[in-house]
């Protein structure tokens, strides 16, 4: 089972050394002889907040993988709803129950991506950034992440 | 071809003709000059290809191709388990390796492309 999974995921460095992503900053294996765990840098999205910086994410892959989900944690502290701001937790159903083998990494991470767009203000694990969504002031939401993603977001490698 | 040729020799004609159809040279011998046939055509190969009808090549569960062995067995490919590394078509037409489907079944039982309920509709290599 374990050579599977290593396989998988050389398959899956692969693909991504040939066609990197430009949502993605890097996505590779934090070191060379643990295949298992991964860092992924995610650019924020455009036209929202989170743009201009970056984000760090960490991923643990179970020997059981693709048939179990990664598990996809923020290390940067970032202010949105479906993401706890302390441990950096993600509340998305792909990577729980609608986990399906057919996702990558690499989608996994767009993933992110879009719900860092699109916020899912009826299952938050962060309720204040939640609440401004759910009472309408997306003045105060936009102003309360930028702030916070002002703070802790990476600097952009440069061009 | 042939009613395409503009200059009507009757040389081009017959040459084309030779490696057409032989029996309408042999006819038109007699009153002409033999004329030895430009190509003729000593042997030929017949090439077929073939590929299984669906919407992916590639399988999603796995990632190798499906023309390939899964990923298990293409790592022990002298296995009797290797020998039996079938493809397997759902009711959706979306196919997988057999080994790799039936591995994601035991989780949940769902096409893994596009999350309806499986139920496998043939088998096949």
């Amino acid at each position: 089972m374990a050579s599977t999974v290593t396989r998988r995921l050389l398959r899956e460095l692969q693909d991504i050394q040939r066609e990197p992503s430009e949502e993605l900053v890097s996505l590779a294996p934090t070191s060379d002889d643990d295949i298992l765990r991964w860092r992924a840098v995610l650019r924020g999205p455009q036209d929202t907040p989170y743009s201009g910086v970056c984000f760090e994410i960490h991923i643990e892959i179970p020997e059981q993988y693709p048939i179990k989900p990664p598990t996809l944690t923020f290390v940067t502290p970032v202010c949105h709803p479906n993401v706890h701001f302390e441990t950096g937790e993600i509340c998305l159903d792909i990577l729980k129950t609608q986990w399906s083998p057919a996702w990558t990494l690499t989608s996994t991470c767009l993933a992110i991506h879009v719900l860092l767009a699109n916020p899912e203000p009826s299952s938050p694990l962060n309720c204040d950034a939640a609440n401004l969504l759910r009472c309408g002031d997306t003045l105060g939401y936009n102003s309360l992440v930028s702030l916070y993603a002002g703070i802790y977001g990476r600097r952009l490698p440069d061009p | 071809m042939a009613d395409m040729e503009v200059d009507g020799s009757p040389k081009t004609t017959q040459a084309e003709l030779a490696t057409k159809e032989p029996t309408a040279v042999a006819s038109n011998k007699s009153d002409s000059k033999i004329v030895r046939p430009r190509i003729e055509i000593k042997k030929w190969n017949a090439v077929a290809m073939w590929a299984w009808d669906m919407e992916t090549d590639i399988c999603a569960i796995c990632r190798n191709n499906n023309m390939d062995l899964c990923i298990e067995c293409q790592a022990d490919q002298d296995s009797t388990k290797a020998e039996e590394c079938n493809l397997a078509w759902g009711i959706c037409n979306h196919a997988y390796h057999f080994h790799c489907i039936a591995r994601w079944l035991k989780n949940r039982h769902t096409c893994p492309l596009d999350n309806r309920e499986w139920d496998y509709q043939k088998f096949g290599r």
